[in-house]
């Protein structure tokens, strides 16, 4: 573990970095019969919809306020706001509107509080400049907004129910198979937000107008209501307090990330011990033992590598912390925005930067592990590739895969194992 | 002078065939119920292609974060492919309070030291025109240090629509580049191609056809495209524009400016390329240029019809509807009929009067033009026995249900279906569509529906 560091520079050049809008846009698409508002110019919400539906294959509901530049001086956010909750409900009818800022109303200094108390109509807001933070805290504040306004407190708890807050780039299935997981040790699990159900690339009777999926308003005032809270990543610290602020009874669980043998043996003796159960399903035991096997199996290619990984902070603690237990070498871990996790990573440098510090530091390693613009990246430089995060447009079916748990640790290590067994035959 | 474009003097185009005097301005977007991009947007696609020159967004991350990379507007310069980087200022908190200009003008010397690019774009958005950088002012100080244009573009998203960036973007090249060199050698049927991007190779599907006939590309905007031809395009015979009405303003002005004639084409399907051809050749004025365009026309033709006939016999009675908006209503329209296909339904919900009125003359007169096709569309595909839907992904689901093939015509393609060449790319999609058993598959039910 060593220092984080940044460059000192004027700009991002090849920026992996995503704005805070984008990541409230996703907590919104986790709530069943959502529409998502961007509060902006309609670029943000054009670039936005275009972004994720690539990523997820999936048609995107969102709509916009769409500042233009006579409102931009003229209105306080009153006109396009309750213009825009008009036009949206005459056409559909939503559980809940997901209002959302970008720069521009937060530059000429929108009262959102105030505008969204005129609103006649459910709806949540939350204040999201895309001049501050990234992806992590636009889906963290989205996410506490939601419990904020929109959850119930409570005194009394409902003993096997228990909240799980997943970081926004667990994929859907992920989040699913974490689930399953919990539930096997006897809980009943509600996830907030949930893409598990709603961007899972299922074919639906949908067409798009709403987020189809995810957890029901219902469900999110009743939150306040569990015996725990399970906070995945750190950038779902601050959503976890403000639901145990809704009931003080409320016992939370945290974890860094899910990723490798330790951190889920770590989640298996804390369900134990919540559950009070002396043993874990026969399926956990199984999969235990085939995540041995495969750290066996596949340390000898892993060992002999080095890699840069680039991701969202809590995706990167997890990436690494996996790569690590089979013993390879993380010589480069790049985050796009500050976090606290950083601090924890063990990897040769820890930088905040962009694919141009990457670049910069291409002796160091052989194999990438990142999101799409990685790929060019890999493929000047010839190095190794296997894509993980943000964005995935080229390759299919990155909502149906799964690093975390026993199981997925397994399949992650095996990915690698191989891209590295590649890399060497082609390098011969 | 003003330094930047006016943006009332560009919305009313005179050579634009839509623009009423009494019709309200086009630019006024609906709160709530607006769909496609920003100006930024706009002039990003008409700019961003000139893969020579660095393009810098002066503005938060959103505007370039979820924007680089997306377009796959191919090039052949040598050097650092620029159109696939990003650069941005991503200003904070900070820049927004104390302003972002010494921010832009360092990254402006970082970009011109490190990638020593053959010009800098410099682009306005909404967060960094609200609170009043002087990139224009920024510009010209760098291109005086540098030696190297710097652009500004004052298009940040709130002054309008994707179509308006792209008009201002085209103002911008012709305030700061046209006319500033001298081309090495001006051949007599030298030509500039406007708004073609060569997105996904588009424009090498026909260029060497331009090059066999001794037509001279003189410069593109963009595809493909170098700052130092672009700089000396007031030197062509002829605009050819491409596909997009948005950048008449400034074709208008060349003719205006430089006495350099225009004309508006597209290359897609059979006999959309073949009179596209036929009027560059045509518009050069050269008795013996256009006997050689016919000729060259015909043995293409001949040689597509041969690799044609197969599918012919394939396509022999499918038909198709087609739900896309703009010009693809009718040109993907004509590219489908070249290929033995019926149209027998277009969607022009979202198209202007030109395209509406081309869409009519592309379909006949039973063609339907659907207005709302998300409704009509399943109506139509029953009354008619269509075989295939071209449609954006939200339509996939009417296709499954009416067990017919479907075909993604709105995700980013991946290869041209431009001019000769591009139509047996699209023979074969809809060969491959036709023939897969996914689409009744997918339609079956499931063990535990009744």
């Amino acid at each position: 573990m060593g220092e984080v560091t940044s460059r000192s520079k004027p700009l991002q050049v090849n920026p992996f970095k995503l704005s805070q809008p984008l990541g409230a846009t996703l907590a919104f698409l986790g709530v069943d019969g959502c529409m998502p508002l961007m509060h902006g110019g309609q670029g943000c919400t054009s670039f936005t919809k275009v972004y994720f539906t690539r990523h997820f294959g999936e048609p995107i509901a969102i709509q916009t306020t769409a500042i233009s530049d006579a409102v931009a001086v003229l209105d306080g956010g009153d006109y396009s706001i309750i213009e825009a909750v008009r036009n949206i409900t005459a056409k559909v009818k939503p559980c809940l509107i997901g209002l959302h800022t970008t720069g521009l109303p937060e530059t000429k200094g929108d009262d959102l509080r105030g505008v969204a108390a005129q609103v006649d109509f459910p709806l949540v807001w939350v204040n999201t400049p895309d001049y501050e933070g990234g992806l992590e805290s636009g889906w963290a504040l989205a996410t506490t907004a939601l419990i904020a306004q929109l959850t119930e407190s409570a005194d009394l708890i409902i003993g096997e129910k228990m909240v799980l807050l997943p970081h926004v780039s667990m994929t859907p299935i992920e989040v699913e198979r974490l689930r399953l997981f919990i539930e096997s040790f006897g809980f009943t699990v509600v996830v907030m937000p949930d893409l598990s159900t709603s961007l899972d690339g299922h074919l639906g009777q949908k067409q798009a107008a709403l987020s189809s999926g995810g957890i029901r308003v219902d469900d999110i005032s009743a939150l306040a209501n569990a015996n725990w809270v399970m906070s995945v990543g750190a950038s779902m610290k601050s959503c976890a307090a403000q639901l145990q602020r809704k009931n003080p009874a409320l016992r939370s669980l945290h974890f860094s990330h899910l990723h490798g043998l330790q951190a889920t043996d770590a989640l298996v003796t804390a369900l134990l011990a919540a559950s009070g159960q002396a043993r874990p399903a026969d399926s956990v035991r199984r999969w235990r033992a085939r995540l041995q096997d495969t750290l066996l199996d596949s340390h000898f290619l892993l060992g002999q590598t080095r890699f840069l990984v680039a991701a969202e902070a809590d995706q990167l603690a997890g990436v690494c912390a996996a790569i690590g237990e089979a013993g390879g070498k993380v010589t480069v871990a790049l985050a796009p925005t500050p976090s606290p996790v950083l601090a924890e990573i063990k990897a040769d440098r820890v930088l905040v930067g962009d694919l141009e510090d990457a670049e910069d530091l291409a002796t160091d390693y052989d194999l990438i592990v990142g999101g799409g613009h990685c790929e060019a990246l890999a493929h000047r430089l010839g190095k190794g590739f296997v894509l993980r995060g943000f964005p995935s447009w080229e390759q299919m079916g990155n909502q149906l895969k799964t690093d975390c748990l026993y199981e997925g640790g397994a399949y992650f290590l095996c990915e690698m194992a191989n891209e590295i067994a590649r890399m060497k035959h082609h390098g011969e | 002078m003003s330094t930047k474009p006016n943006i009332r003097e560009l919305l009313a185009e005179s050579a634009c065939e839509h623009q009423q005097p009494q019709k309200k301005a086009c630019n006024l977007p609906t709160p709530g119920a607006t769909t496609g991009g920003c100006a930024f947007e706009g002039a990003q696609i008409a700019l961003f292609p000139f893969a020579d020159a660095a393009h810098l967004v002066h503005g938060p991350i959103t505007c370039v974060g979820a924007s680089w990379e997306t377009r796959a507007t191919l090039s052949s310069w040598p050097g650092r492919d620029l159109t696939r980087m990003g650069f941005t200022t991503d200003i904070g908190l900070n820049d927004v309070i104390f302003s972002g200009e010494q921010k832009l003008q360092d990254a402006i010397n970082y970009i011109a030291t490190r990638y020593r690019p053959q010009a800098i774009f410099v682009y306005a958005t909404c967060v960094t025109a609200l609170i009043g950088d002087d990139i224009g002012l920024i510009c010209r100080r760098a291109t005086a240090v540098h030696g190297i244009p710097c652009v500004p573009v004052h298009a940040p998203g709130l002054v309008g629509s994707k179509n308006l960036g792209s008009r201002i973007a085209g103002e911008e090249v012709l305030r700061h580049l046209i006319g500033t060199a001298e081309p090495e050698q001006t051949p007599p049927f030298a030509i500039n191609l406007i708004g073609e991007y060569n997105v996904t190779g588009d424009m090498w599907q026909y260029s060497h056809l331009l090059e066999e006939l001794g037509i001279h590309v003189l410069s593109t905007l963009s595809g493909d495209g170098r700052i130092a031809a672009i700089r000396a395009a007031h030197r062509a015979r002829l605009n050819v524009i491409v596909c997009a009405k948005s950048l008449i303003s400034q074709t208008r002005k060349m003719q205006q400016r430089y006495g350099i004639p225009y004309i508006s084409l597209s290359f897609y399907g059979k006999r959309d390329t073949s009179a596209g051809l036929v009027a560059i050749a045509a518009a050069l004025g050269d008795e013996d240029l256009l006997a050689r365009t016919r000729s060259l026309v015909a043995r293409e033709e001949a040689a597509l019809e041969e690799k044609l006939t197969p599918y012919r016999e394939r396509f022999a009675g499918k038909k198709a509807v087609l739900n896309t908006g703009g010009n693809k209503s009718w040109s993907i329209a004509a590219a489908l009929q070249d290929l033995g296909i019926e149209v027998v339904a277009t969607a022009v919900g979202k198209s202007t009067e030109d395209d509406r009125d081309k869409a009519r003359e592309y379909l006949g007169p039973h063609g339907v033009l659907m207005t709302k096709p998300a409704q009509q569309q399943a109506q139509i595909i029953d009354e008619t026995g269509a075989h295939l839907l071209l449609a954006g992904g939200r339509s996939l689901y009417t296709a499954i249900k009416k067990g017919i093939a479907f075909i993604d015509v709105n995700q980013e393609k991946k290869k041209s279906y431009g001019a000769y060449s591009g139509l047996l790319n699209l023979a074969e999609d809809v060969a491959n569509a036709l023939d897969s058993p996914v689409f009744e598959l997918v339609g079956r039910r499931a063990p535990w529906e009744k």
